[in-house]
Formats: C-alpha cells, structure tokens, sequence
C-alpha cells in the first residue's frame, strides 16, 4: 500500500475538469493512452502536458522535465512557447498571493526555459521509434517525469509486410514502456490514431493497432466531438470509473470549457 | 541520423510565404518547413493557383519572404499549367529556372520518384544552382483515387507515401504541399458522427469532406481547406469577386480554427483582410 501511495505523483491537463475524471490528472508510474481523430487536440495535450510537468514545485507542480517523441512532425516550438508562457502567467497569477520561496525559482518561471527541457526526439521510422523507446533507461534517470509520443501509431500503419512481425514489436514495445514507468515512477502518455472498422456492417471507429495493443496500456482516454465541443473520456482504467468532461483548446493551451467554469464561479 | 534529443528552441522554424501578406498572417508567417501541408478543396476552388504561387515564392529570395530555393513539382494531373505560371510570374527573372516538373500516376511511381528524389535532395550542387525546399504534390487524391476494393492495402499505400514524405520534409527541412480533392457527405453517415469539425465544410452549397478518409487525415500534419460559397455571391460585394471564396485553417498544431475570404486574380491568389 505504502509504494501505491509514492505512485500518486499527477501531472494537471490545464483542465480542471479534464484532471477530475483522472482522478488529478495523467498518473505517474502508468501508461496512459490518448486517441481521438485529427485536430481533436492530442498533439495539443501532449504539449500541454510536456509544460505542466516542469512547473516548479513551489508553485504545487513536479518541477521536472520532459521527453517528447514526435513520430509525426507535429510538435511547433512556437505553440509550445504559447502554451509555456500561459501556463507562467496563470500560475503566478494563482500564487499572487504565495510569494514563499517563489524568488527561488525566477530564471525557471521562462518559457524558454520550459521549451529547453523538453528533450525532444524525431523519429522518422519505426525502427528509429523502437531505437529511440529501447534507449529510454538510459535518459530517464533523474527529474524526468514524463514521456510523451506522438503517435504511438503511425509507423506501425504502413506496409508490414509481416504482421505476425508487427504484432510481435508492439507487445514489446508496450512491455518496455510499463516497466519503465514502473520502475521510474513515470508518466508514459502515448497517442493513438482512429480508424474506421467495419462491425455489422456499419463503420465505427476504434482505435488503430489492433487488438494485441489494445491491451497495452493501464489506462486509455479517449476524445471526441460532441457537436463542436470536445471531450474527453476514460475508458478504462483499472482504479477510475467511466466518467467524461468536456475540454477547449484555447489560445493558451487546454482549459476548461469557458461556460462550465463560469457555473463554477457563480457557485 | 544519430538519435539524440534535441533542444526545441533549436529547431529550425522556417515558413514559406505564401505570396500574400494576409494569407500569410492567417497561417502564422505562411507554410513551415518540415511539415506536411494538404490543402483540400473542389475542383476550381484555388488549389492549384496557390500551389503555383507557393512555387514562384520559394524561388523568391529571402528579402521578400521567399527562400531563394528551388522546388519540386509532382503532378499526377497533367498539364501543368505553364501559361499561368508565367502570367502570375510577371517580372520574376527567369522562374522556370528554379523549378522542377515531374509526373506520378500511380502509388508505384510516385514512390519510386520520390526515392530518386533523395538522391536529388542530398546534392550538394543541385541542378538549379540552388537547393530545393518546397515539394508540391497535386494532387494525391488522383493518385489514390480508384476506390480501391483493397482497403487495407490502400491505407497502408497512404500511410507509406506520408511516410516517405515527412522524412524528406523533416531531413532536407523542405516544405510539403498535397492537395486533395472533396468527397460529398451524407447526413446520417454514422461514422461521420463523431468526426466534429469536419462536419461544418461546405462549398458551393454542397457538404464535403477531404477525400482519402481517416486514413489520410491522419498523415498531415495541418489541413487547409477552400471553399466557395453557392451562386449567392453578390451579398459579399466587397470581396470584389463574382462569388466568395474561403481558406478555412480546419486543424493545425500551431493554430486556432480560423478562416478568411480570398480572391483569385489575374496577378494572383490574395486574402481578404477583415476589419477588426
């Protein structure tokens, strides 16, 4: 029970409501599997989520660092700084009035020094992918709490030309990422694409990899459209109910729903 | 390529302009390098013109928002429309000459060429005399339009091509532009339901969707889409054109959904600023 407890490190997803169906937020020391269809706003989490990490512990973060692993070309340095530089500003502003060890941490309280620990990798194969996710031990020793990818999937979706092959790397690869979660105490957060599947003769969407991955992770969320509002929900997950909220991606990263927390304010 | 992690405030951030100012401020400084940029829209809706305009403004030195670069252009369907090339090069010296023309009609070919188009890439003294930065392919929903009875081979194809073209983008920090055609949406296409934004496209009237399906969506890295509006054009008077025309930003990492009107010219392809 006791180690269970040092587990319960989260980092926050900028929306509150978003971190109340997790229970507080992406867990450490579990794999967290993230899909929904283009633009819903995956690659936006996993920046957000790259930023939150390293807000310092002063100010109630993780004070840590990140690893980012793009496979798909879709991490911008320029909203990564826009989302650093809201979260700088909307922290400070939640600890106006906590000045206690807040000069300490000045030079950190800098978007450019959020975006200089992001460590971030490009992989443009799936071979460089598993090279990359074979080598994490060896980067994540200390003030690491956090590995992002995005996506877990798209190498895995071209020509495979054995797909007994395919099943195979991507049971190890799950297998690498939870024992590094495990025994870093990290939050390893991986995207996943849709796809349509055929069942009954209607197409519904699932999410891609198959079957064998879809064992993979501890916990898998899930996000949508629900007419032009986004949400998120969580599927499974061995320790939280089903549950859903709802989620923007604003200019300044993931929020919650304006409307939502203008209910909460009149409360 | 070594492996190793990179500082993202080292990254290289380059954008092309997209010969506009306007069009420019609307995608943030104009098309990144390094990204996979599709640009969807009907037929006649200003695809090619754009891409034609990309082609001049790459060639372009870097005083004017160009890259002084040479580019690529890969059609699958032919012609290539020279003639208005050179109408909308007017007083550009010479623009042929930092322009490459190429043709793929299958999935086979394009592939092929593209892997002789690493070893162009990788010159040190390219042709030109210049580097080649920008990478048009217009369109691949010609290339993948035989609605194929083999699904999975189809996406698989899809997925390889964005593959292969992400690489060359990311390695040679080159500027990818793919157009795509429209398909017509249904209401009440179940899995349509929860594809969101996708639901609120239409132009000429008509719901539409990018062509090439999830699978597709997947592989770029930011959408854009033209559009017109139906016949009732007239309303938007102050366009200045017959009827209205519109860039719409459907998603992208670095942006927010936006929009704004455009209007095709004799001298070419210019946003409408709004007034604030």
């Amino acid at each position: 029970m006791f180690s269970d407890e040092q587990n319960l490190k989260h980092i926050s997803t900028g929306s509150e409501d978003f971190d109340g169906i997790l229970g507080g937020g992406i867990h450490c020391g579990e794999v967290t599997e993230v899909g929904g269809v283009p633009g819903i706003g995956k690659t936006q989490l996993g920046i957000q989520l790259g930023v939150n990490v390293q807000i310092p512990i002063v100010y109630g973060g993780l004070g840590s660092k990140a690893i980012y692993i793009d496979t798909e070309g879709s991490f911008m340095p320029e909203r990564a700084y826009q989302i650093a530089d809201a979260c700088i500003v909307d922290t400070l502003e939640s600890f106006r009035f906590h000045r206690k060890g807040a000069e300490d941490c000045q030079e950190r309280m800098q978007p450019n020094y959020f975006l200089a620990n992001i460590l971030y990798f490009r992989v443009c194969s799936y071979t460089e992918q598993i090279a990359v996710i074979n080598n994490l031990n060896k980067i994540v020793v200390e003030q690491k709490d956090i590995v992002i990818i995005d996506s877990i999937s798209f190498h895995f979706r071209q020509d495979f030309e054995d797909m007994a092959l395919r099943t195979r790397v991507l049971k190890e690869l799950s297998q690498t990422l939870m024992k590094l979660a495990k025994k870093f105490t990290l939050a390893v957060v991986v995207m996943n694409q849709v796809t349509t599947k055929r069942t009954d003769g209607s197409f519904q969407l699932t999410l891609a990899l198959g079957d064998t991955w879809s064992h993979s992770c501890t916990n898998r969320v899930i996000l949508h459209w629900d007419g032009n509002d986004r949400r998120a929900y969580v599927e499974k997950s061995p320790s939280l109910p089903q549950a859903s909220a709802s989620f923007s991606v604003t200019g300044k990263g993931i929020r919650n729903v304006i409307s939502h927390s203008k209910r909460v304010r009149m409360m | 390529m070594p492996l190793r992690a990179e500082n993202p405030l080292h990254l290289p951030i380059e954008k092309l302009s997209l010969g506009c100012p306007v069009l420019d401020r609307l995608l943030g400084g104009g098309a990144p390098c390094g990204f996979v940029t599709e640009l969807s829209g009907e037929a006649a809706s200003g695809k090619t013109q754009l891409c034609l305009q990309l082609l001049l403004s790459a060639a372009a030195p870097r005083s004017s928002g160009g890259l002084s670069a040479a580019s690529l252009f890969i059609s699958s369907e032919p012609p290539f429309p020279l003639r208005r090339l050179l109408s909308l090069s007017s007083g550009a010296a010479a623009p042929l000459d930092h322009i490459l023309v190429s043709t793929a009609f299958s999935f086979k070919d394009l592939l092929n060429l593209l892997k002789h188009v690493d070893a162009l890439l990788s010159l040190v003294r390219p042709p030109s005399g210049r580097p080649i930065r920008l990478l048009v392919l217009d369109s691949a929903a010609a290339i993948f339009r035989a609605d194929s009875d083999d699904a999975r081979r189809r996406s698989s194809e899809i997925f390889t091509l964005a593959a292969k073209l992400k690489e060359q983008a990311r390695k040679f920090n080159l500027a990818v532009i793919v157009t795509n055609h429209v398909v017509d949406v249904f209401d009440g296409g179940s899995s349509d339901q929860h594809m969101g934004n996708y639901l609120n496209l239409s132009s000429s009237g008509r719901k539409v969707c990018p062509a090439m399906g999830l699978a597709w969506a997947n592989c770029v890295n930011m959408r854009l889409f033209l559009s017109r509006t139906a016949g009732d054009g007239n309303g938007d008077s102050g366009t200045g054109g017959s009827f209205g025309r519109k860039l719409q930003v459907v998603f992208a990492p670095h942006l927010p959904e936006t929009s704004c009107e455009f209007m095709i010219r004799r001298e070419g392809v210019f946003g409408v600023a709004t007034q604030a």
